[in-house]
């Protein structure tokens, strides 16, 4: 697919400008990582992007979005409910079909959560929540990934593993992390936001963690 | 829990169909609840036992809430006969076209209401309501049902002709007990001063010893007036057979079972016809309580 | 403590009760009220479940009706609510559930007598209304983020089933299992107009004076009520809910053209009916106006300000019967029992009692509706308290109660006695059935004339009222910011 030309980004919040005008050239194929302080519109720019380019992305928003009273099961087959009927969907509300099954258990185990298949996500711990939100948004399948800080409450080497799925299950992607080692790691061009503007645009080869804490 | 919903969905479609169908061989009939329930189901089932066995039909009685319930049951077909009392089967008959009284009870051809009043007040019996003026103003007086004759219509007539006056001016507080039965039971417990209601109440109830004599009087005894009857729709006949209406007719003039007569209380019954009520009307439209 | 607006607010309204009380007609007709109450206490003492043979058919058709109306009525509010943003559903919904069960059942009788359409209707029609209200507040208030985060392009069905519903079905179970029991106590009264419910053998019997059939009709229903969470279980609704139109009993079959005749005949006002035109029709409203639905406006308000602050009194003086603060479990458990009869009993029958006991006056209603919703209230802000953690040193008794708990209490009960002004006020006009000069008395002999042109009128004035009133409530509720859940 070809890249998204993202030009004239504003936001404001009560009369005060939070974010832009800036332009973002997105190309095929990378994996985009945003990066600066909390607070300088990392998440408010992901929201501005997915409006944008809303039918073509997987989002994995900051508070994840999930139906707390539904089953993990069904918060991730919730990824594709365009994808079938509405008849289709409300007796997998009820009774969910073997097809759909297979296919979310085996996308949950390579997130190591097959053991809480039907538990409402209301009791999972915020690791496993994430998790479902991501399983989420793998399911759903989308040439590209919009994702806010998606493994914030993650340990380190499940943060690791799942980094790795997203950037092998998405060919494009635009990944708000503040945590700059995975960052140059999993990405391939590092974006760094201040005060609302892009100060720092460059390919993660070319950059090094001390360049990147310039911002924070 | 879905699956919950959708049940419950599909349960709601079933309510229609559940609508319950009496048969319609069945002869309903009601009465006016003027006097305590229990006594009410009593004697009418016992008319109703009496009814099937000489109409040879299923006969059954329903037991209303209220006058009004008795007139709308009767006018909305539901039920076919009605034991009325004057003004409701005014009311009725003016409702369902083709409507007739047909047998009234030998007493109510010249029906009585007596005013009652508690012993404590002091009143003295009168032979003319207007003697009564100064011992009754400002008293608290309590009818009958709001649809009651004898409990209702004709004391409020008397009371308006007499002391030129609406009840609730005169006297300063006024109420509807409900039925007879209970006029009587609250103006001898005191609850209020004076009462209005049929004199065949306050006569069986003497005669059973059910009355404390010091507690409450009869003051005064209203003018004969027409008062119960029995009423049936004009269209039994289509529904009934050929006849029905004359084979009810002469059902109710024969009864005499002695029990079922005292329960009324009534000696007899004997025909009636609607023109036997109109001074009922007259004193209605006076009143106002009929348009 | 006068600068404080909740302060400020409650002192209006007592000022408005004690002037109230100068023009309403409190007192006690009765020549021995306390022996009559004495014949009653023992009659329950000494119930007598053996009485009647109907009983055990009135408690299940009790249930019955119950059940068939409230299950309606969730379906029909349930779909209503969907809809809920569009004026028109709105105001049709407050207008339904403005109008009080007992009249929906008067007016049902007229055209349906004794079908069981009517009981069932009238219990589902004003419910509709209010579950349409309730569960669309309800959906509002769904996490708006998984919507967010739905593929573009899911079904508007799908979207709703998958994150609005299960977000909102606890809220919506508990309210509607919680209704369910508002719908045992509005089926019970339906028997006082003639339904074969349990407040049709309560009238037989309590009228003749047999305070041991009552009694033991009171008791039965008492047990049906504190036993619910037992045997309304999730998983047998559904049975009950087939099972119930099963037990509506026969009543007598419709007559349709009664129904037509009800719409193009008898509430067409007389003048119009008469042929007298627009010029007959001013001076028969007139008089309407004049002689009944001012006079029964007027008592109307006056009962609802009385009772409202007798609620308020009587709420705050019987909170501390269940509270963890005051006492030992023994006098809380003999506390909880009390609360439970207060409010279960429905202020309609407790005013009949009442009435039966003490003659007619205000004072019967104005006690019965301070007991049944005192009772509420007080139950409400009770278990409210025993959430609240006092630090080890706070004072005790009296003090306890003025500086440390009502104060924090204070706010919920004023939301609580606010919520419940439009409920006092739709009871208020229907105690008038029973002899007390409100609305219902006016409509209620209207309906004994065989004048439905003119009930029709006096209950659309009644509706109007209490959607004021309802109106004003809510104003004062956001103007103090009171915030509140739904009671019945």
């Amino acid at each position: 697919m070809s890249g998204f030309d993202l030009s004239g980004l504003t936001a404001s919040f009560s009369g005060k400008r939070v974010i832009g005008p800036l332009s973002l050239q997105v190309n095929p194929s990378e994996k985009i990582a945003l990066v600066g302080k909390s607070g300088a519109g990392k998440s408010t720019l992901i929201r501005l992007i997915h409006e944008r380019v809303n039918r073509d992305s997987s989002l994995i928003p900051q508070e994840l979005g999930l139906v707390s009273a539904l089953s993990v099961f069904h918060n991730v087959y919730m990824g594709q409910l365009d994808k079938h009927a509405t008849w289709y969907n409300t007796v997998t509300l009820a009774r969910p079909f073997a097809k759909d099954r297979t296919e979310v258990n085996s996308l949950l185990q390579s997130l190591g959560m097959t053991e809480k298949f039907w538990t409402p996500t209301a009791s999972l711990s915020g690791g496993q929540r994430q998790r479902v939100a991501i399983a989420r948004a793998l399911y759903r399948n989308a040439p590209m990934l919009l994702a806010d800080e998606p493994v914030s409450a993650l340990d380190g080497p499940m943060a690791h593993s799942v980094m790795a799925l997203l950037r092998d299950g998405f060919s494009t992607s635009i990944i708000a992390l503040h945590d700059v080692e995975l960052a140059l790691k999993y990405c391939t061009r590092i974006v760094g936001i201040q005060d609302g503007q892009i100060a720092l645009d460059d390919t993660a080869e070319r950059l090094a963690a001390s360049d990147i804490m310039s911002l924070y | 829990m879905a699956l919950n919903l959708i049940r419950k969905l599909m349960v709601s479609s079933l309510f229609c169909v559940t609508a319950a169908t009496a048969s319609a061989e069945t002869f309903v009939f009601t009465a006016i609840p003027d006097e305590d329930e229990t006594k009410l189901v009593e004697r009418f089932r016992g008319v109703a036992d009496y009814l099937s066995e000489q109409l040879d039909v299923e006969v059954r009685y329903i037991p209303v809430k209220s006058y009004a319930a008795a007139v709308s049951a009767f006018r909305n077909n539901q039920v076919q006969l009605a034991w009325f009392g004057g003004l409701s089967g005014v009311q009725a008959r003016r409702l369902v076209p083709g409507s007739e009284a047909i047998a009234q009870g030998v007493e109510d051809e010249a029906f009585e209401t007596y005013f009652i009043a508690n012993t404590n007040t002091a009143i003295k019996p009168a032979d003319k309501l207007s003697d009564l003026e100064a011992p009754l103003k400002g008293k608290t007086f309590t009818f009958g049902s709001k649809g009651s004759t004898s409990g209702r219509l004709m004391p409020e007539f008397y009371v308006r002709d007499t002391f030129n006056s609406k009840p609730e001016d005169f006297f300063s507080r006024v109420g509807f007990s409900g039925n007879h039965t209970r006029t009587l039971r609250l103006v001898e417990a005191g609850t209020y001063d004076v009462g209005a209601l049929n004199f065949q109440v306050w006569e069986k109830e003497l005669g059973d010893g059910n009355i404390d004599t010091d507690a409450v009087q009869v003051i005064w005894k209203t003018p004969a007036y027409p008062d119960y009857q029995w009423t049936i729709r004009g269209d039994v006949n289509d529904r009934f057979g050929e006849g029905f209406k004359q084979r009810v007719t002469e059902a109710l003039l024969n009864l005499d079972n002695p029990e079922l007569l005292e329960s009324f209380p009534r000696s007899g019954f004997i025909p009636a016809n609607n023109d036997d009520y109109e001074p009922i009307r007259k004193t209605a439209e006076e009143i106002g309580i009929l348009d | 403590m006068l600068s404080s607006p909740t302060v400020r607010t409650s002192l209006v309204f007592l000022a408005i009760a004690l002037v109230g009380l100068l023009f309403a007609d409190i007192a006690i007709t009765a020549s021995n009220p306390w022996r009559d109450l004495g014949n009653f206490f023992l009659g329950i003492l000494t119930p007598n479940f053996f009485s009647s043979e109907g009983l055990l058919t009135a408690l299940l058709r009790t249930v019955a009706f119950a059940f068939v109306g409230v299950a309606l009525g969730s379906i029909a509010g349930f779909l209503l609510a969907l809809v809920y943003r569009f004026l028109p559903v709105r105001m049709f919904c407050a207008f339904v559930r403005a109008i009080h069960e007992l009249f929906w059942a008067l007016i049902f009788l007229q055209f349906f007598g004794f079908h069981p359409l009517t009981g069932v209707l009238a219990i589902a029609i004003p419910y509709a209304g209010i579950f349409a209200k309730v569960y669309s507040e309800i959906l509002e208030e769904a996490d708006p983020e998984p919507g967010r985060a739905l593929p573009p392009g899911t079904g508007n069905i799908s979207a709703f089933l998958y994150t609005r519903i299960p977000d909102c079905w606890v809220k919506m179970r508990t309210y509607t299992a919680y209704r369910l029991e508002c719908g045992l106590r509005s089926s019970a009264i339906l028997g006082f107009v003639g339904l074969p419910t349990l407040g049709f053998y309560l009238e037989a019997s309590f009228s003749q004076g047999l305070y041991s059939d009552a009694g033991a009709m009171l008791i039965l229903f008492y047990v049906l009520i504190a036993t619910m969470p037992l045997w309304v279980r999730p998983k047998l609704l559904p049975v009950y809910i087939l099972g119930a139109p099963f037990f509506l009993g026969e009543g007598l079959p419709i007559v349709w053209g009664n129904v037509q005749r009800f719409f193009t005949e008898d509430i067409v006002p007389a003048p119009l009916r008469n042929g007298e035109g627009l010029a007959g029709l001013t001076p028969w409203l007139n008089d309407l106006m004049i002689n009944e639905a001012m006079p029964g406006i007027w008592n109307t308000i006056v009962l609802t300000q009385i009772a409202l602050v007798a609620t308020g009194i009587l709420s705050l003086l019987a909170f501390p019967l269940i509270s963890n603060h005051f006492g030992g479990p023994i006098r809380r458990n003999a506390g909880h029992v009390a609360l439970v009869i207060a409010r279960s009993t429905p202020e309609y029958i407790l005013a009949y009692i009442l009435l039966q006991l003490w003659g007619p006056s205000m004072l019967p209603a104005v006690v019965a509706l301070a007991l049944h919703n005192g009772g509420i209230i007080g139950h409400l802000i009770g278990r409210q308290t025993n959430s609240i953690k006092l630090r080890p040193d706070a004072a005790s008794g009296l003090n306890r109660y003025g500086w440390e708990l009502v104060p924090r209490v204070y706010r919920s009960f004023l939301a609580f006695l606010f919520y419940r002004w439009e409920i006092i006020m739709r009871e208020t006009a229907i105690l008038g059935i029973l002899g007390i000069y409100t609305l219902g008395f006016y409509v209620d002999s209207a309906i004994q004339n065989i004048r439905f042109d003119r009930a029709m009128v006096l209950i659309l004035v009644t509706a109007l009222l209490n959607i004021g009133v309802d109106t004003l409530g809510r104003y004062i509720r956001r103007k103090l910011a009171l915030q509140t859940m739904p009671t019945c």
